[in-house]
């Protein structure tokens, strides 16, 4: 029988959903509802787009309106959902309206953490989220000279790196004490505050944002350890749910403030489902909730809850969370915990670190990579990992997310096999150089 | 924020603080602690000491009652057998 399917939210997740419930249920209804003018495209190239690596805003679209409504997929742009009626079965349209379902999706993504200081309302503070916005911003930034980012969160950490990239005098502030240091440990972010250092990047870690000053526009940024003058402030503070909708509608939240969802991508009450930004899901290591995961987990959350909410079965699993980013020409990643999040919990762990090489040593563009490998003291079981090098460290986080997720041991990747080829890869894997090191250290 | 969030978003933002000093002064770096107002010096003296002399299993414990997608239904996928697969 068909269903007609609504969606709250025209990101990653909503979409993903979209074209999922259709390919699970073609002759089914599916509508998207979206505040914004455009859906599906990919937030996460802005920064580069702002850094003049990608050459315009275009390339980051997906696909066009009238491709998603060849599919079937009717989205309504600029569109305001005020109220989700679960009893009813229906949701409330800003000046439309009430709109029946049958399956309802909440993909209401994310918002910045307010910073909590005065000036907020000014001018010139940037929020990287809509890309129409981000094209009005590109405009602005070609007369900014002076550029502070307000903390060093991933976002942050693109965001310097482009307004440095663009010539612009840029600054980045975090009460943290260096860059990414929820998520990487110190001896990781290295390369990327020499990397900055080099780009002329001023960094301000251990220093409290006090306010925005400005009469109308922002004109500086007050700290705890002074003033500093910007024509711009980037905002990048962590993301939290966007789930006032959700919240108001009686679905239940976790710890995070996410959706709580099980596997299915099923929320607490029938018919409605809930992915991306606005849930949360376990960690597969811990098995606690996490939100605020990436475009990637939420396309694949959303591609879940839409074959759930046609008629289909499938399930979304713990995550893992391989992450990785570029500064300079160095890059980062890693997986599950590191040094300072495993000690932040108090799970106990083993480790193995080790600097190898990405190629032969005697082959041109030949690059350091450093890991750390993360291990429970009985088992030995993966629990994380840490790396930074000039190339091949995407690639290395997601086969240890697999890893770890599996149950891999230091044992078995002290000795795996690996592709030894002198442009590709060097003789000894570093992953295999850490794992035989954190043995060793432990006399085995 | 219902009082579940209150507590986790306190916890992990002291925890982290207190693993940062640890771990910057095993990588040879001093960072300053945060301004010391009345809810750092509870969170800091008193919640983070007590919380680490707690074992892994007990704060393990304690995470997993609070509420949250963990204590929905996730099936673990099943693994195929070891052995040649053909």
């Amino acid at each position: 029988m068909a269903t007609r399917t609504v969606i709250v939210g025209g990101g990653a997740a909503g979409i993903g959903a979209a074209g999922a419930f259709k390919g699970a249920m073609p002759a089914g209804e599916v509508v998207v509802f979206t505040e914004f003018e455009d859906a599906a495209y990919s937030p996460c190239g802005i920064p580069y787009v702002h850094g003049k690596e990608i050459p315009s805003f275009e390339a980051l679209f997906l696909a066009t309106k009238e491709q998603y409504a060849q599919q079937g997929i009717d989205i309504r742009y600029e569109t305001m959902v005020t109220e989700l009626d679960l009893d009813a079965g229906a949701v409330t349209v800003a000046g439309k309206g009430r709109e029946p379902f049958d399956r309802l999706i909440v993909a209401t993504g994310f918002d910045y953490a307010d910073p909590g200081v005065p000036g907020t309302d000014l001018q010139g503070l940037y929020y990287v989220k809509n890309i129409r916005r981000a094209m009005e911003w590109d405009k602005v930034l070609d007369s900014v000279k002076a550029a502070v980012v307000v903390e060093a969160t991933p976002l942050g950490l693109e965001m310097v790196t482009a307004l440095a990239h663009r010539g612009i005098e840029t600054h980045v502030i975090d009460h943290r004490p260096w860059a990414l240091s929820d998520l990487a440990d110190p001896d990781i972010v290295e390369p990327i505050h020499q990397a900055w250092a080099d780009a002329g990047v001023k960094m301000h870690f251990g220093v409290e944002l006090k306010g925005f000053v400005g009469e109308g526009r922002v004109r500086a940024v007050e700290t705890s350890e002074g003033s500093i003058d910007a024509d711009l402030a980037v905002v990048c503070t962590k993301k939290v749910p966007n789930n006032a909708l959700a919240k108001a509608a009686g679905l239940k939240l976790g710890s995070t403030g996410g959706v709580i969802v099980d596997d299915r991508m099923a929320t607490s009450v029938d018919r409605v489902f809930a992915a991306g930004d606005c849930t949360e899901i376990p960690l597969g290591v811990t098995n606690v909730g996490v939100q605020g995961l990436t475009g990637s987990h939420a396309y694949a959350q959303g591609k879940v809850a839409g074959i759930n909410a046609g008629g289909g079965h499938r399930t979304y699993q713990p995550v893992y969370i391989p992450w990785g980013m570029v500064a300079g020409d160095w890059m980062i990643g890693g997986v599950a915990f590191g040094e300072t999040a495993a000690e932040a919990l108090g799970i106990p762990y083993v480790m193995g670190q080790a600097e190898g090489i990405s190629r032969a040593r005697y082959f041109p563009g030949v690059r350091k990579v450093k890991v750390k490998l993360l291990a429970e003291p009985d088992t030995l079981r993966l629990i994380g990992a840490q790396m930074a090098g000039g190339e091949g460290i995407k690639e290395r986080a997601d086969f240890l997310a697999m890893a770890v997720k599996t149950g891999i041991t230091l044992d078995d990747l002290a000795f795996m096999e690996n592709v030894y080829s002198p442009p590709i890869g060097a003789l000894n894997e570093p992953i295999a150089l850490a794992a035989q090191n954190g043995l060793s250290r432990l006399g085995r | 924020m219902a009082p579940a969030a209150w507590l986790r978003h306190n916890a992990e933002h002291y925890l982290l603080v207190a693993a940062q000093q640890r771990v910057a002064g095993r990588h040879g770096l001093t960072v300053p602690l945060p301004p010391r107002q009345a809810k750092d010096r509870f969170f800091l003296s008193v919640f983070v000491p007590v919380y680490q002399r707690l074992p892994w299993n007990l704060r393990r414990a304690v995470l997993q009652r609070m509420p949250g997608s963990h204590r929905r239904t996730w099936h673990q996928r099943a693994r195929s057998p070891l052995g040649p697969a053909v």
